[in-house]
């Protein structure tokens, strides 16, 4: 499914992902292929993606590399609205 | 003909403007080509914000009952004027000044309108007549989104204890490096979105729609004052660049004519001086 993260400042990364794990503001909860329509708000926390896209190098700092090959971005806050296989996550 | 010594000084004069000018043209010529590109970098954000309030506001039905859409009687309005913290950019900041004060005769003639400034330019203008509540002049030292947020929440707080019943942005809306638009944007209470007659997508929300719109809310209030103080940013490096264009070309003018009436004063004295010596031979030798 196709993942874009968007900042008040740039577009920190868009591109393929196989998972993509975000820190809801119920609890932390993932997302996979073909999951139903959902908006969430964001807490502070991580956003995990698995996935092979390159990340755009004048962000690369923003990221972090975690367990299992899943790349890491710290938010403070924001929102996910997924639909049509189509992952937007505004963050703050 | 004027003195030689004094057109020669007006003439040096001159140039060392123009060379100010042009110089300050290619500053600003840099610094547009930054502030347009962080335009650009904000905008995906600001339209994916504003895509997911209107499909969520079209699935809610009726009106929100956000603190933010209230309507109440117009009473006192708080005007926030976007200049620049230099001069030197054509009508860029009068413009401003100008509409601000057209807000206060006219539109809001009958209310009190108080104002909150970003930009000097525009503060030291209207502080001589106006009350001012705050200044935010500083932002444009270093123009971050948290900066402006800040601002934003201001506002907000200013909007919902009801000190203001209404808010409005005066900005210089970027449309290309020689034209700036001068725009006045209610920015509270909030407009009831355009209605997009979209079909309802069928979503989980979590937690519940009207908490996500309501956190949506403040959000795209910063994003949208975070917007007109780029747009202004942008306006007055283009304002500039064409202001000091100008001035290259005026100063480029008046060098040349000067240089012209310095030739022909020159000419003029020499050939004085040559009939002097003629007339002094001749005398002689008659």
């Amino acid at each position: 499914m196709y993942l874009e993260i968007v900042s008040p400042e740039a577009t920190l990364f868009a591109g393929e992902v196989s998972s993509v794990t975000v820190p809801g503001i119920n609890g932390e909860f993932q997302m996979l292929e073909d999951h139903a329509p959902i908006v969430s708000l964001l807490q502070a926390g991580e956003v995990r993606m698995a996935g092979n896209a390159p990340i755009h190098e004048d962000f690369a700092d923003r990221f972090t590399q975690g367990a299992n090959g899943k790349t890491i971005l710290e938010i403070k806050s924001g929102t996910v609205e997924l639909k049509n296989n189509k992952v937007i996550v505004l963050a703050d | 003909m004027a003195n030689l010594k004094e057109i020669r000084s007006r003439i040096s004069s001159v140039s060392s403007t123009m060379q100010i000018t042009s110089a300050m043209k290619m500053v600003s010529a840099a610094k547009l080509k930054k502030a347009q590109d962080a335009i650009t970098a904000m905008r995906p954000y600001a339209d994916k914000l504003t895509e997911l309030l209107q499909s969520l506001s079209a699935n809610l039905d009726g009106d929100s009952s956000s603190q933010y859409a209230v309507n109440r009687e117009v009473r006192r309005v708080l005007v926030v004027p976007v200049s620049s913290n230099r001069g030197l950019c054509g009508a860029f900041n009068s413009n401003i000044i100008k509409q601000s004060v057209a807000l206060v005769q006219g539109k809001y003639g009958d209310c009190e309108v108080e104002f909150l400034t970003i930009g000097k330019k525009a503060h030291d203008i209207l502080a001589k007549r106006h009350t001012i509540v705050a200044d935010h002049s500083s932002v444009f030292d270093d123009l971050t989104f948290e900066a402006v947020a800040a601002i934003a929440e201001e506002l907000m707080e200013h909007f919902a204890s009801g000190n203001y019943d209404r808010i409005e942005l005066v900005y210089n809306k970027f449309k290309n490096a020689a034209t700036q638009i001068v725009m006045t944007e209610q920015f509270l209470p909030i407009e009831p979105a355009a209605d997009a007659d979209q079909t309802p997508a069928d979503y989980i929300f979590e937690p519940s729609e009207a908490e996500i719109v309501e956190q949506l809310i403040p959000k795209s209030l910063r994003t949208q004052l975070y917007k007109a103080v780029r747009d202004s940013f942008a306006s007055e490096h283009g304002a500039r660049m064409t202001a000091m264009h100008k001035a290259t070309d005026n100063a480029g003018e008046l060098k040349e004519q000067l240089t012209l009436t310095y030739n022909k004063a020159r000419q003029a004295a020499i050939t004085n001086e040559i009939l002097e010596i003629v007339g002094g031979a001749e005398a002689l030798n008659g």
